[in-house]
């Protein structure tokens, strides 16, 4: 997958979630979004859901395809390409 | 324009850094309520984690404030949700900071009471809609305790019901549900029962009038002195409506919001809220 994709994920999460002092390079692509890592939970998981949906036109219709996707960075650009096809 | 809103319990005790202005919070708490919020220090072995979550909570919040004013002085308005209520009214300096630990303990004491007998749990519930939920929400016999934004509930209840309705929820849509234990159904007609006795806790306090304007998640319109009694207990048997709260103090012009306590959850629910404005 292309890094331009992961680098406007990471740029889709920042602006999403207003992550202040945080540039799209510090966010590790691999890292787990949830507990360790960036630390979200589940009020931030909806905010990537509908911004992944504004932005990419690509839907997660449920938790379980969620905790999925939003393992990481790369898994979310992953998703993203799979479902554009 | 700003605001400092106070979160309600927290789910969980983070670590806390022994710093002077806070171990000395955690000793008036202890000296007002037998337990320490830094060393974990109880009297009473009994004293349910709730309630000591509940002080840590009120404990991280008075810290959290004086840091703040020290850094950005005093906000023109406090916003409180939940159990934030206690330490917005310390905050407003409507009581103490003792008299406000104080309350909480004997309160969270009372509500504890609740739980001999009766299971009680909450839920949080995140992604479904109110005209998907409240039929569940009747058909489980629960209430809806906190409408946090237009996709984040929490409902209370009796801990079977309120894990029949989880499930229920996933399957119709929720994008996650959790589901925790909790001493009593806050926030829901079922405290009616101990409202004399909250009363009277309640009474034993000499409220003041806020010297910061403390705006209540109810009505949304400024505390007097001689709301707060009423209030404190009504606000037990009612749920909390974040929502039109944040929306109200947006028209009252505020614009700077800032989260006086442990964890980000109303600044997250007030991001949810903006992204729909």
């Amino acid at each position: 997958m292309s890094e331009e994709l992961i680098q406007k994920v990471k740029q889709m999460i920042i602006d999403s979630l207003r992550i202040e002092g945080m540039s799209a390079d510090e966010i590790d692509s691999d890292a787990p979004l949830f507990g360790e890592g960036l630390g979200l939970d589940s009020i931030d998981a909806l905010q990537l859901v509908v911004a992944m949906e504004k932005e990419f036109s690509t839907v997660v219709p449920d938790a379980a395809t969620g905790s999925k996707v939003f393992a990481s960075v790369r898994s979310m650009a992953g998703y993203i390409q799979e479902q554009q096809g | 324009m700003t605001c400092f809103m106070f979160p309600g319990q927290p789910l969980l005790r983070t670590e806390m850094q022994a710093m002077p202005a806070f171990d000395e919070l955690a000793c008036c708490c202890q000296d007002k309520t037998g337990f320490n919020p830094l060393s974990d220090e109880c009297s009473d072995p009994g004293l349910s984690e709730n309630v000591r979550l509940q002080l840590f909570g009120v404990t991280m919040s008075l810290h959290r404030y004086s840091m703040m004013v020290l850094e950005r002085g005093l906000p023109d308005v406090i916003a409180e949700h939940s159990m934030g209520i206690y330490p917005a009214l310390a905050a407003s300096r409507s009581l103490n900071n003792a008299e406000a630990l104080e309350l909480t303990f004997r309160i969270g004491k009372r509500l504890t009471e609740m739980s001999q007998g009766v299971q009680y749990a909450l839920a949080s519930v995140v992604g479904l809609a109110y005209e998907s939920l409240n039929p569940l929400v009747a058909a489980n016999r629960i209430y809806i305790a906190n409408h946090n934004t237009s996709r984040h509930f929490l409902v209370a209840g009796e801990r079977s019901c309120i894990e029949t309705f989880a499930n229920e929820a996933a399957a119709a849509g929720a994008f996650s549900t959790a589901v925790f234990g909790c001493d009593a159904p806050l926030h829901t007609p079922l405290i009616r029962e101990i409202a004399a006795d909250l009363q009277r806790i309640v009474n034993d306090y000499d409220y003041k009038d806020p010297q910061i304007p403390l705006v209540d998640h109810l009505e949304q319109r400024n505390l007097t002195a001689a709301d707060v009694p009423g209030f404190l207990v009504e606000e037990l048997c009612r749920p909390v409506f974040w929502d039109r709260t944040y929306r109200a103090l947006i028209g009252r012009g505020l614009n700077s919001f800032h989260e006086i306590g442990a964890g980000s959850s109303l600044t997250k629910f007030n991001r949810w809220i903006d992204s729909e404005r």
